[in-house]
């Protein structure tokens, strides 16, 4: 199967996001590789998605999962070549699916090249493409990300006797895109990777490009400006290929980072997420459309992408101090399960395994607008081990089948990058990707059936969306429309059945057609539109006048 | 069981939506759509800032509408957008929002009625009911009537004033003393505009077979407390702030307030009869926010009118007292009557003593009922008169003394109520 020609495919596009170390080893070493990955692309292909975002594969001293790069134009060796990358991307293509890599703009490993060099003299030609400072009071008042770790954004030097700037980590060096040689070094390395094939770059934190005093630092005219030189050159250059922003924002902020339709191609709606969680705990859909409501509208060529889980906490950076209360509260009694601002957790345990919730969730990732992202694991249940420190506790192997190593690798368990996740509930004994293939009612079966459902109709993908606001709360409804497509979704966030009813007016004579079973429904007609859901139960209708 | 059938099937669609709740405030109006505007805003903001988790609703009993003020997406000011930026509190729940007319004659008791009606289907752990007509009222009183129920499971919540020392005088001289010497809590604002009561009260008063009876329909709060105290469910009183009287003529008169209070009173000595009988002295309430305070500004008051109805009163209706009160307390009262404006002096031995006379004549039913309670007027008249004269100098400490004197007075004659409730009534043509 080919790629599509379509220059806004990022919109149809389901995609799952991994990580190369813990899809697939191929070798024996314990390590996922490159190899591996294209090994398993027939099962990507199987469950529907049709791109892949891979987390970053790059040489690294992995102290932040590869985020902290120390050279980006090859691969980790533990993942493989670059010629296996090629070899992948190839056989990626071939399946019509698409791949979306990390490039980390904003900052480097300390072990780059570059900032050896830059510490290695005042005088040295790289010292000037990091942030340094004598002192570590400018930019007062930024406020620092990873609070669990970091005391400030100021690090000292031992090397050069000064401070350098860093908004993550202490050892991910901001870059100074004051330095227009910092910009053309980034964009040939964007160019080295486009040139390969490659779809699309989602952007690691995009807000913290540029730094002026007095401000907060974040989301600068600066940055804006970065953004859009890279846009040009990309649309001049590569059409087709994608941009998306990790700007974790308010959306009105987010917003700016679509420009006119000139910088980014999309970007993650970070505060969406949570408020899903929020609202089937409180049963309640007040968190989803207040956070919609207030959602600007974006360019005709822009998208949002939207997620339940990714490799990172689960962030509570976007929500009030109240909200997050409730969120670590109802989430994470266990403080283990806590870490910076969030919470280190998969979706499946979050949901108490309960399938009944986990399917309301996934139905909504998978109905609202924007291109949805699968977790890899997530579509089998998999569980987490919040036991392993950092964020490593949702990102251990694959589980692809009961035997050893789930499947994942014929190292020795001892030699894997991660243990498996083994206990009764989400072992991999239990949770595998084999056995859920051989029953049409296991959860896999079921997110397929979905993700084909939701590929089958553009509406998801490219329509728009109005809400219904029936008198019962804890249901939430909403209509979406693309042409002559009219699809009404119904969700009941509550842990018990509901009555709605539904004002469906503007739809006098329209059959809802139930679209997993194919199943007619009454016509809408003068009254209100009387359903009944169980516990969790949602309904995707197909609107049709006949 | 909740008489389902009793509320409006408009009322039941709209509590399926709400489904289940863990708190409900109830507005009962009797008010312009302003002041039921500004109630529901000071509810709204109660619960965006206290209860933010709780899910919760309001309830207004009326023949108007609770405004819809705000949509899913607009924010507790009003200001779309704002609370997400803000760090402010905002409830994490839709604040749901019912409207129920009355199917009845309108009453406060038919209102109170379909607030427990409510309340018992949406299994409410905690109900508050708040007037529109209190002026003063704020957010944080919808809060501390409901903390107590919610929070402390306390049954029934009774409100605590800053009261001018010259306003409240019904409760002051013969409400709370009375209640208190007779069911024995001391709880100050048995009748009041607002409360606050737990599932467990509601679903008890709910089931009670008294909504057809008047005082009942007029002063349900009174009855709700009284049950309250007399089935020994947990009861509390709460400070919330001033409570203003309403402007002059704003209210109902002065023989209808009594009909109402008074009369109410006495019915419910007649239906807690046993219970008000076993109860010796009286012992205080779990009271919470600071103390409740008079205060003594000057203040303008028409005390020669007072005297003349008083005296007029007695005089006209001389043969009424006759068959209400005994020859010496009768006799009592015209000698007071006698006396001029400056020299006269309305005790506490005889206030009370008149007051459990026309109890024990309510109860022994020596004239109409009606006509009882008010013939009480003149005199109530005449013990407010006294009672501005002796205290117009007096300090609130001054004041608080008096006001536990007068109590350990009703305290103290309560045997000779109870003697002359079982006595047998000589009934004089």
């Amino acid at each position: 199967m080919a790629l599509q020609e379509d220059n806004l495919w990022y919109k149809d596009a389901v995609i799952y996001q991994l990580h190369v170390r813990t899809f697939c080893d191929s070798n024996g070493d314990g390590i996922g590789d490159f190899v591996g990955l294209t090994q398993r692309l027939d099962y990507l292909q199987e469950l529907g998605t049709n791109t892949i975002w891979l987390l970053p594969f790059y040489p690294s001293p992995l102290r932040d999962d590869g985020y902290d790069i120390a050279d980006y134009t090859t691969v980790h060796p533990s993942y493989g070549t670059l010629d296996d990358f090629k070899a992948f991307l190839t056989a990626a293509h071939n399946r019509g699916l698409r791949v979306v890599i990390e490039m980390v703009m904003n900052h480097t490993s300390d072990q780059h090249p570059w900032f050896q060099e830059a510490r290695s003299s005042r005088d040295n030609p790289k010292r000037d493409w990091y942030v340094w400072s004598d002192t570590d009071t400018k930019y007062q008042g930024v406020r620092i990300i990873f609070i669990d770790t970091e005391l400030s954004n100021w690090t000292w030097d031992p090397v050069s006797k000064s401070y350098y700037w860093h908004r993550f980590f202490y050892h991910q060096p901001d870059l100074n895109f004051d330095n227009p040689e910092v910009f053309e070094a980034m964009w040939e390395i964007t160019k080295f990777w486009l040139d390969m094939g490659v779809d699309g770059f989602r952007l690691d934190a995009v807000p913290y490009l540029v730094e002026r005093e007095g401000t907060s630092c974040e989301n600068l005219p600066e940055t804006h400006a970065i953004i859009k030189e890279i846009r040009k050159r990309l649309d001049q250059f590569y059409p087709g290929r994608m941009l998306l922003a990790e700007a974790n924002q308010w959306p009105a902020d987010v917003r700016a980072y679509f420009g006119d339709g000139d910088e980014f191609h999309t970007a993650f709606h970070f505060p969406l997420m949570p408020r899903m969680f929020m609202a089937v705990k409180l049963e309640d859909r007040k968190p989803i459309i207040e956070i919609l409501d207030q959602t600007p509208p974006i360019p005709a060529n822009c998208q949002w992408c939207i997620f339940l889980r990714n490799h990172d906490e689960l962030t509570l950076e976007m929500v009030t101090d109240i909200e997050r209360d409730y969120m670590y509260d109802e989430y994470a009694t266990d403080k283990t399960m806590r870490i910076n601002l969030g919470i280190r957790r998969r979706l499946a345990p979050m949901m108490e395994n309960d399938r009944r919730r986990i399917e309301l969730l996934n139905g909504l990732l998978m109905s609202m607008p924007g291109t949805p992202i699968i977790y890899y694991g997530d579509e089998i249940g998999m569980g987490d081990n919040i036991y392993l420190g950092d964020r490593n506790g949702v990102r251990t192997p694959m589980q692809w089948n009961g035997g050893t190593n789930a499947g994942f690798s014929f190292a020795d368990p001892e030699r894997l990058y991660s243990p498996l996740i083994s206990n009764s509930v989400y072992g991999y004994q239990v949770v595998n990707v084999d056995s859920q293939r051989r029953f049409g009612h296991s959860l896999l079966s079921w997110m397929k059936a979905l993700i084909k459902t939701r590929n089958s109709y553009r509406v998801f993908s490219r329509g728009t969306m109005e809400f219904l606001r029936p008198s019962n709360h804890r249901v939430l409804a909403y209509i979406r429309e693309l042409g002559n497509e009219k699809i009404l979704v119904v969700n009941n966030l509550a842990s018990s059945a509901q009555a709605v009813e539904l004002d469906m007016q503007r739809y006098k004579g329209y059959i809802p057609i139930e679209m997993f079973g194919r199943n007619l429904f009454p016509r809408f007609g003068d009254l209100p539109y009387l359903l009944t859901l169980g516990p969790y139960q949602f309904y995707w209708f197909r609107l049709r006048r006949i | 069981m909740a008489d389902e059938t009793f509320l409006s099937d408009d009322l039941l669609r709209q509590l399926m939506s709400v489904g289940e709740v863990d708190l409900l405030v109830g507005i009962l109006s009797h008010s312009s759509a302003n002041t039921m505007r500004r109630a529901a805003h000071y509810v709204e903001k109660s619960l965006q800032q206290n209860f933010v988790r709780q899910r919760v609703a309001i309830i207004s009993v009326e023949g108007g509408t609770v405004e819809d003020t705000r949509s899913d997406g607009d924010s507790s000011d009003g200001q779309p957008g704002s609370s997400f930026y803000s760090k402010g509190l905002s409830s994490l729940r839709t604040i749901h929002r019912i409207t129920a007319g009355f199917s009845g004659t309108p009453s406060p008791g038919l209102a109170l009625r379909t607030i427990l009606s409510s309340s018992d289907l949406l299994r409410a752990k905690a109900c508050a009911v708040v007037s529109p007509a209190t002026s003063s009222m704020s957010p944080e009183w919808v809060a501390n009537l409901l903390r107590p129920a919610f929070r402390d499971n306390f049954d029934f919540v009774a409100p605590l004033y800053s009261r001018h020392k010259f306003q409240g005088l019904l409760a002051r001289n013969l409400l709370y003393p009375m209640t208190r010497a007779l069911f024995g809590r001391r709880i100050r604002e048995l009748y009041s505009d607002e409360w606050a009561f737990s599932s467990r009260l509601g679903t008890y008063c709910l089931n009670e077979d008294v909504w057809h009876e008047e005082p009942v329909r007029s002063r349900p709060e009174a009855w709700m407390g009284i049950s309250a105290i007399t089935s020994d469910f947990r009861c509390c009183q709460v400070y919330l702030g001033e409570k203003p009287s309403p402007p002059d003529g704003a209210g109902p008169d002065l023989v209808e307030v009594l009909r109402q209070t008074v009369g109410s009173l006495f019915w419910l000595l007649e239906t807690h009869q046993q219970a008000w009988m076993e109860r010796k002295g009286s012992e205080p309430v779990p009271t919470f926010g600071p103390e409740h305070a008079v205060t003594s500004e000057p203040m303008e008051l028409n005390r020669t009118r007072m005297f003349e109805m008083f005296k007029t009163g007695v005089k006209e209706l001389e043969p009424i007292l006759e068959t209400i009160l005994s020859p010496e307390t009768l006799l009592g009262i015209q000698s007071i009557a006698a006396l001029d404006e400056h020299s006269f002096r309305f005790g506490a031995d005889l206030w009370v003593t008149v007051l459990y006379e026309f109890a024990a004549s309510y109860h022994h039913s020596v004239i109409n009922r009606d006509h009882l309670v008010q013939a009480l007027v003149p005199l109530y008249r005449g013990k407010i008169y006294s009672f501005i004269a002796e205290y117009a100098d007096a300090s609130a400490a001054d004041m608080e003394e008096a006001s536990e004197n007068l109590c350990l007075e009703f305290e103290r004659q309560k045997p000779y109520l109870t003697e002359k409730w079982k006595a047998g009534v000589e009934v004089k043509s």
